[in-house]
């Protein structure tokens, strides 16, 4: 009787299996795909779904594809503020969605090819030192043997216009500003300092202290406080740009790196502002130091 | 009482001259700072308005909201174009293809690719002919090409070229078709490196076999006086509610939000430091000042200057400092953003005819605004000092330190 009352029990149970394994099956069938953040989120997708994509708005020739994970595009600053909702897919398969069938050729076009060059004396990749002049010959003979492809070196001769190389040229341009300003205002508190001092600069030189003497103080002085002034500001740069990544981050929702000091980026911003700060002493303390010992104990 | 204290104060400020003078060039330096990011903030949204407005159609009908050749395409163009033209609302609407062409230039034996926009232009014509002629119907498979287009293939109005046109990205190009070079012309949309042309949209569909059954990428539509753009907007999306069609205004928006937001968001960022830095410029520089005049003060003080009178000193010496550094940062913030345009029009896909500088008299009025309530917030302090210093005290303090 038990046995009675299990085989129906375990047809059930083998017929839930063998669909489970089919379902897996199925599921193995369709292709893969992945998802930008982006998409992957506002689409409130999870690994495993199964969507319908089609090439273009009617839903022609759609397919499904099972969603196998999601991506971080690379981050693009030519367009911050676009929503990146992207997919990438196996070559096979897009062609299989978007060709014409009319287009006898349609499953054998492509919109580009990347060729990744080998070195002639090793056969590793070139990489990212890129020998530029093997590249443009490579593409120059390419289109002259295949007429019709448009060949072209990724790295460009002439970076000057690169996105990323204007943006920096123009950071460069306000920062200099920014250092000239700063140097203004610095100029006027080292004048207001030196002019306190005059009576004190007075005494000294009564007392015997000889010119140069007074001018390796002020000299010592204007680095040390250009010294502690730039190693403070270098801090709070660090500080704020742990800060600064994250709000533009979430603002721009990307990962795109906005702020990053470098200890080269500092080694610069040290060397530019200790030497400002030792000529902003010397120029405040030149008048002060021409001055006869008289003019500056005068009341 | 108010010329007097003016007066005052400008000869105080000339005593110290040096300090002064530093001042007011610290001041003129912030200020051609602060004058230039007022300029960025909006000099592309203007800059790119104009543009578009020069261009003489107000309405762009898009598949989606992608910029043009990055998304989907408009299908059956022809008769919806001709369906948009026959609304009352519409002056004239043209179909526009941008489709990939190249030549083989013979002298370097490079493919020079381009850009070639198929159009059928009526009475507007969005490109300026700069030599030879336009293109007209008799002109039959003319084409006009842009400057740097013209060098690179060495060509001139009346040559013919051989153009191997790509229509649709998953085809392959048919053999070249032959053009004839009407003119050179410049496009508004060009960037300083782009090579672009125009031509007959039934010559370069002839040329890539593509008939009007290719897709186009946007219809650009005049509106009719009268009716305006939204007029026109909102005729098309009553026949065609699919469609995006969208203004002038409405492109410059989306712009705003998405193209030029970087820029908006430093022009505020650095208008905040450098008023910031105006601010601390001349309060240290009052308040030392003060400091260092504390007996003199209080011996004015002493012999009847009101406080109100040397507070107006002080008030007065923040204003001709400010005014006067103000004024010479407007040349400066000239100069300035001369040079500032011409490092970031070096960046790819912006129109040669765009500038990321462009003076407003808005941005005057704010300016000057900015910088007043920077004269009178940094002269708080120093007044507040001046008002409440001891007289008896301070002379004491002077005699004995």
């Amino acid at each position: 009787m038990c046995v009675r009352r299990a085989i129906p029990l375990l047809i059930a149970a083998a017929t839930c299996l063998s669909s489970m394994f089919v379902c897996a099956d199925a599921a193995r069938d369709i292709p893969a795909v992945l998802v930008s953040r982006q998409l992957f989120v506002s689409e409130k997708m999870s690994v495993g779904d199964v969507v319908t994509i089609a090439a273009d708005g009617a839903g022609t020739n759609a397919h499904r594809f099972r969603v196998v994970g999601s991506y971080e595009p690379v981050p693009d600053p030519m367009r911050l503020g676009v929503v990146r909702r992207e997919m990438r897919m196996h070559l096979p398969d897009l062609l299989a969605m978007s060709a014409d069938p009319r287009d006898p050729l349609a499953m054998e076009t492509v919109d580009a090819i990347n060729i990744a060059a080998i070195g002639k004396k090793s056969r590793d990749r070139i990489g990212d030192k890129q020998d530029a002049a093997a590249s443009e010959a490579f593409a120059k003979n390419l289109a002259a043997r295949i007429p019709g492809v448009y060949a072209r070196p990724t790295a460009v001769s002439d970076d000057r216009t690169s996105p990323f190389v204007v943006l920096e040229r123009f950071h460069l341009a306000i920062a200099i500003v920014t250092v000239v300003a700063s140097s203004i205002f610095l100029l006027a508190l080292m004048l207001m300092l030196v002019d306190e001092r005059r009576s004190t600069v007075g005494i000294l030189r009564l007392i015997g202290y000889r010119r140069r003497r007074i001018l390796e103080y002020v000299v010592v002085e204007g680095l040390i406080i250009a010294a502690a002034g730039a190693a403070i500001g270098v801090v709070i740069a660090g500080l704020f740009q742990g800060g600064v990544n994250r709000f533009f981050q979430w603002r721009y929702d990307t990962a795109l790196v906005f702020v990053r000091i470098t200890p080269g980026i500092a080694f610069r911003s040290v060397a530019m502002a200790v030497p400002l700060g030792v000529l902003a002493a010397l120029a405040s303390s030149w008048t002060l130091l021409r001055r006869e010992v008289f003019a500056l104990t005068r009341r | 009482m108010i010329g007097r204290a003016f007066v005052f104060a400008g000869r105080n400020l000339l005593r110290q001259p040096g300090r002064a003078s530093v001042g007011i060039f610290g001041i003129a330096a912030v200020g051609a700072l602060l004058f230039d990011m007022l300029l960025l903030s909006r000099g592309l949204v203007v800059s790119f308005r104009d543009l578009l407005d020069g261009i003489g159609f107000d309405v762009r009908v898009v598949a989606s909201d992608a910029a043009p050749r990055s998304g989907p395409r408009l299908s059956d163009a022809e008769n919806l174009t001709r369906q948009i033209a026959g609304l009352p609302q519409v002056d004239e609407a043209v179909t526009v293809r941008m489709v990939d062409a190249t030549v083989d230039e013979p002298r370097s034996h490079w493919t020079i690719g381009f850009e070639l926009t198929a159009i059928d232009p009526a009475r507007r014509r969005p490109w300026t002919i700069m030599a030879g002629a336009d293109l007209s119907i008799d002109s039959g498979q003319g084409i006009l090409l842009n400057a740097r287009l013209a060098d690179a293939l060495h060509a001139r109005p009346g040559d013919s070229i051989k153009v191997r046109v790509s229509c649709i990205a998953d085809r392959a190009a048919l053999a070249p078709a032959t053009f004839r070079v009407a003119g050179i012309a410049e496009f508004p949309f060009d960037d300083e490196r782009w090579l672009s042309a125009a031509a007959w949209t039934h010559g370069v569909l002839g040329a890539c076999g593509g008939g009007s059954s290719v897709p186009a990428d946007m219809i650009m539509i005049a509106s009719r006086e009268g009716y305006g753009a939204d007029g026109a907007v909102a005729a098309i999306r009553r026949i065609r509610p699919g469609l995006r069609p969208a203004t002038n205004e409405e492109i410059v928006a989306r712009m705003q939000q998405q193209g030029f937001t970087y820029f908006r968001q430093i022009s505020t960022v650095l208008s905040t430091i450098t008023m910031l830095f105006g601010f601390l410029l001349i309060t240290v520089l009052l308040t030392v000042s003060v400091n260092q005049r504390l007996g003199e003060i209080a011996t004015l003080r002493a012999l009847g200057f009101s406080r109100a009178r040397l507070a107006a000193d002080i008030f007065w010496q923040s204003v001709l400092l400010v005014g006067t550094g103000g004024v010479l940062a407007l040349p400066l913030g000239y100069l300035l953003a001369q040079w500032l345009d011409r490092i970031l029009k070096a960046m790819p896909q912006i129109p040669a005819s765009m500038h990321f500088f462009v003076f407003e008299p808005r941005a005057l009025v704010v300016h000057g605004a900015l910088l007043v309530m920077t004269a009178i917030v940094a002269a708080v302090y120093p007044m507040r000092l001046v008002s409440a210093l001891p007289i008896s005290a301070t002379l004491r303090n002077e005699v004995v330190g």
